[in-house]
């Protein structure tokens, strides 16, 4: 596998995630990001103390997105054709096998990998087994 | 390529599908391409050999590597449209960038592909290699102590 191309430092200018509006007080109103849409609602209307709303500026910078930790970036891959496309990309993209590839052929795309160079993201899943 | 019709052409034809257009909606969107006359696999009107008159295509087969070029004149002729030759894994790889470059851009065939046609032809050199084994590493923690355990009944 070859280390990813130098790349400048990732900043996650937010990690913690965006509750929807009283998700905290209702177990019917879920987590997941709604934006207020009321004509009072103080969470839309940015008071002091409220929690924050996701906006564009809470963007990773363009040359980092998307990038995993390692500085590459996931390329799906369900065969080894799929491999094959990233012989010239191994320093910017990894192969990410797809979850319906079976144990046996998961074992072919590794291999072909790691002739690439390629770093594989989920190269031990469905491979090795606990003890 | 054909003669009757421009390679501009096919590229807007074919930019946005393609049976050699790999498309991804992960990392942004990403587009590679399957065509064997693209030395980098990358989806775009330079990089793809299909659509142009003159293409460099550098592939591995079964060990050895495969230069393969299009006939600017045999573009309505499809069996005679490529020119392949091919290199044995053994040659030197100094001689193997020289005489691809020499054969293609030196002879003013595609100038403008020369760093890519080398770095193609050492990545797939390098893939050539014998693979090397995977370190063993060590077990740490609660495994190491189990093992210890059962190596010392």
């Amino acid at each position: 596998m070859v280390a990813a191309k130098k790349h400048i430092t990732i900043v996650k200018k937010r990690t913690a995630p965006f509750k929807r509006h009283q998700s905290d007080r209702f177990m019917r109103v879920g987590e997941s990001w709604r934006k207020p849409k009321g004509i009072d609602n103080r969470v839309r209307r940015r008071f002091k103390g409220q929690a924050a709303m996701p906006k564009i500026g809470y963007g990773s910078n363009k040359r980092t997105r998307h990038m995993m930790p390692s500085g590459h970036k996931a390329f799906l891959v369900n065969n080894i054709r799929d491999v094959d496309l990233l012989l010239m990309h191994n320093r910017t993209h990894a192969a990410e096998i797809s979850h319906a590839v079976s144990s046996r052929k998961r074992i072919e795309i590794i291999a072909r990998a790691k002739q690439l160079g390629v770093k594989v993201t989920n190269g031990k899943a469905k491979v090795t087994t606990e003890s | 390529m054909a003669s009757n019709m421009s390679s501009d052409l096919i590229w807007e034809c074919t930019r946005g599908q393609s049976a050699f257009l790999c498309k991804r909606k992960s990392a942004g969107g990403v587009q590679f391409s399957r065509d064997p006359l693209n030395l980098v696999n990358k989806h775009s009107r330079k990089y793809d050999g299909f659509l142009s008159d003159k293409a460099i295509g550098i592939n591995s087969s079964d060990k050895s590597i495969v230069l393969t070029t299009k006939k600017a004149d045999k573009a309505n002729k499809p069996a005679s449209l490529l020119q392949t030759s091919s290199f044995k894994a053994t040659t030197p790889a100094r001689n193997l960038y020289r005489s691809i470059v020499n054969s293609t851009v030196k002879n003013g065939y595609r100038a403008d592909l020369r760093a890519e046609a080398v770095s193609r032809a050492s990545a797939i050199k390098r893939s050539q290699r014998p693979v090397r084994a995977d370190r063993v590493t060590k077990a740490r923690g609660a495994k190491a102590r189990k093992e210890k355990e059962v190596s010392s009944e």
